[in-house]
């Protein structure tokens, strides 16, 4: 075998070998951005900046559970915090304070199995139960006093009600909320969203 | 509504490949070739080996900036075939296509041939060696082609993931090599001694220039999966640069370090029993086909762990780029015969796994040919694959270069995002165009290698047009059939056709520009079919 000997030649050819091809891969790694993607990214940062508190809320009317698999998956996506809130409609006939236990029973489970959705995500998911008389007020007021960015909610089991198709609740929170909302409407109650002819002509030529 | 969903998913899925996808496109067929032509340039090159290289790597630059601009402004399948076609016409673009496919099958041969090299360089598989064992070396090397081409029918090809993640390894380990080997066995006084000893005539030296080329065959990869790159007119100079850049500097190190290598073991004397120099042992026609795991086994230290390592890894990343000869021979016989330059017979895919399952069989077996007439050279059989290979590729080269000038004057509305540097502004049949001086100065240099090429390979000579007039003939009988133009062109809207391209290719922004121009021009210009 013959000996080791290294020359500054052989040492500087060698740095520039390395310097020179990862310059290279470098460069190329990092293109100029489109438009599009200029924009992608500025939505991005948006998003990311802004979904602090995602608030998902429930009622005897409104039901969210499917959409709350979605804020679970975008909280931990986002790093967000997640609660859940069930409103629990008190009627005029009733004081503010009344107990309602079959209510309060049912708004348990309904938190339990929101907790349970959170935690199949690994989020955890903080739950509130609140009495009041208005559920739209209701929500309103826990996202102002949370400075919740993003009120998630489900479909309103009325969704053919006459001039407020997707419950009338659901269109109060959506126009008097400072932050986002995600609504999601169920195919089978929102005919929005749902295009029954092209559904069934799909179903027709599947056949 | 459905037809919307379908164009949908199809746009989806076509803008997959990524920056460093379109890079080991290309990486996956240039990045093997130095495995290949190191020792075929030393053999012929000697002392003057990183000066062949340098000569190659320049013309080799002008190449490719020539099809980085082209892929940029047309990014379709196709490549060289497609920009000629465009450019200069349908004959030119099938000479152009067909010498292309002349490098693709040699490339399917000439790979195996390589890969099998390499293997046996392993000691456990020496009986491989061709040297040694001819007719061991023949069959598995006709059992490597039959193998990808069973492969390829039933769909199995190599993925965009596998060669992002092959060409890292390679990159990464051809970079290892070289710094330790400049590091611990360079010697700049042994190069300038090496040069000076072995410096070779002038024959040699075209010979040489002439094989050297073959080191930067492949860039054309990357444009052909231009259709399939996010955002090609911004993505593709990026990665194409890069990969001249890469191949270069890899080109020249390894040249400069073989010249001016101190082996760590001694070297062996030759037949004759005469001493000789490390660079006089790779390229001895023993170790050509497998001269940088030679280098790499005699590096200090680090040699112990490439002699098992490099043989393997050299003949993983040649057998993808044979695989990528199948994959792309069947590809541009499919697109050539999209546009009426060949049968439709290479159009069709086969029932159950949907791949064009004809191409493949024949340009398979045009490549088992070629290894049969190969195998017959007996110790030259790999130089005579390595002329061809140069053939194809400075015909095809030469044509490109044409085209890029012709397209220059007769598309000048096409948005360029690349452009070759250094042109001069003119004007040609009432519109503004710049003609490219590079691209004059690139075709002067393709056009010597395929002279040298011509003029210092004996088979080449005869071999390379032999296969264009056997294509021609092909392509004549199938124009005259179809009663298509047979010098002429059949006619098309390049127009319309370049607002699809660039809406297909997500282009948007260039293609509002291109449609804006189109319209100034004619206020007519409608981008639907009237």
């Amino acid at each position: 075998m013959n000996e080791l000997h290294v020359t500054a030649a052989g040492a500087a050819a060698a740095i520039l070998t390395v310097l020179s091809i990862s310059g290279t891969l470098y460069w190329m790694l990092h293109p100029p951005k489109s438009r599009a993607d200029i924009a992608a990214v500025k939505a991005e940062r948006l998003l990311k900046e802004s979904f602090g508190t995602v608030l998902v809320a429930f009622s005897s009317e409104i039901r969210s559970e499917h959409m709350m698999v979605l804020a679970a998956r975008l909280a931990r996506g986002l790093n967000s915090e997640l609660l859940a809130l069930y409103v629990i409609e008190v009627p005029f006939t009733l004081p503010t304070n009344a107990v309602m236990e079959d209510e309060d029973r049912f708004a348990l489970d309904v938190m339990a199995s929101a907790e349970v959705i959170g935690k199949r995500f690994g989020v955890d998911v903080r739950t509130e139960i609140v009495h009041h008389r208005h559920t739209s007020q209701a929500v309103l007021d826990l996202a102002k006093r949370e400075r919740a960015d993003l009120i998630i909610m489900g479909s309103y089991r009325e969704g053919t009600y006459t001039g407020a198709p997707l419950g009338r609740e659901i269109e109060e929170i959506a126009a008097n909320a400072k932050c986002d909302v995600l609504i999601g409407v169920e195919g089978k109650h929102g005919t929005l969203l749902y295009d029954e002819t092209q559904a069934e002509a799909a179903l027709q030529s599947k056949v | 509504m459905s037809s919307e969903i379908v164009t949908g998913e199809r746009q989806e899925l076509r803008r997959s490949v990524t920056p460093w996808g379109s890079y080991s496109w290309g990486y996956a067929d240039v990045g093997a070739d130095i495995f290949v032509a190191l020792g075929l340039v030393i053999g012929v090159a000697g002392g003057a080996t990183n000066i062949a290289f340098l000569f190659a790597g320049l013309v080799y630059v002008a190449v490719g900036l020539a099809y980085t601009e082209l892929a940029a402004a047309y990014p379709v399948a196709g490549g060289g075939q497609y920009f000629v076609m465009r450019g200069l016409g349908d004959f030119l673009g099938f000479i152009a296509g067909w010498a292309v496919l002349l490098d693709f099958t040699i490339d399917i041969t000439l790979f195996a041939w390589g890969c099998v090299g390499y293997l046996s360089h392993l000691p456990v598989l020496n009986v491989l060696d061709a040297s040694a064992h001819p007719l061991a070396h023949f069959w598995v090397i006709l059992a490597l082609i039959a193998g990808l081409a069973v492969l390829n029918v039933i769909g199995v090809r190599e993925s965009t993931a596998f060669n992002g993640f092959v060409s890292a390894i390679d990159v990464f380990s051809e970079t290892l090599i070289l710094v330790l080997g400049f590091l611990f066995t360079f010697h700049p006084e042994l190069l300038i001694h090496s040069m000076q000893s072995g410096w070779p005539n002038t024959f040699q030296l075209m010979n040489g220039i002439s094989l050297a080329i073959i080191s930067f065959v492949g860039l054309e990869s990357i444009s052909h999966a231009a259709e399939e790159t996010n955002r090609p007119a911004s993505i593709i100079p990026r990665t194409s640069i890069s990969l001249i850049l890469t191949i270069l500097i890899f080109a020249l190190a390894y040249s400069n370090l073989a010249l001016g290598m101190q082996p760590w073991h001694p070297v062996p004397h030759d037949a004759a029993g005469h001493a000789q120099q490390f660079w006089h042992y790779l390229g001895a026609v023993q170790n050509q086909d497998k001269a940088v795991a030679v280098m790499a086994t005699n590096i200090p230290y680090f040699g112990l762990l490439a002699a098992f390592y490099v043989p393997v890894f050299g003949a993983t990343l040649l057998l993808i780029s044979s695989n990528s000869g199948v994959f792309g021979s069947s590809r541009i016989a499919y697109a050539m015969s999209q546009f009426q330059l060949l049968p439709s017979i290479f159009k069709r895919v086969h029932r159950k796994f949907k791949t064009p399952v004809i191409s493949i069989a024949v340009f398979c077996t045009l490549a088992a040919i070629e290894l049969v007439f190969a195998a017959l050279q007996g110790n030259f059989g790999y130089e005579f694959l390595g002329d061809l290979y140069a053939f194809g590729a400075a015909a095809s080269y030469t044509l490109v270069f044409v085209a890029l000038i012709a397209l220059r004057l007769k598309d000048p509305l096409t948005p360029r995002k690349f452009l070759i540097p250094l042109n001069l502004k003119m004007r040609f049949k009432g519109e503004e165009v710049l003609f490219p001086i590079v691209a004059v100065i690139g075709f002067l240099g393709i056009f010597a290698i395929l002279i040298f090429v011509l003029l210092t390979h004996h088979i080449g000579r005869i071999a390379g047009p032999s296969w264009l007039l056997f294509g021609i003939v092909i392509y004549a009988i199938y124009r005259l059939r179809k009663k298509l133009p047979l010098f002429g062109s059949a006619p098309r809207n390049w127009n319309r056709d370049q607002v699809q391209i660039l809406k297909n290719a997500g282009e948007l922004e260039l293609m509002d520009e291109l449609v804006g121009k189109l319209k100034a021009r004619d206020p007519n210009f409608t981008m639907r079919t009237p």
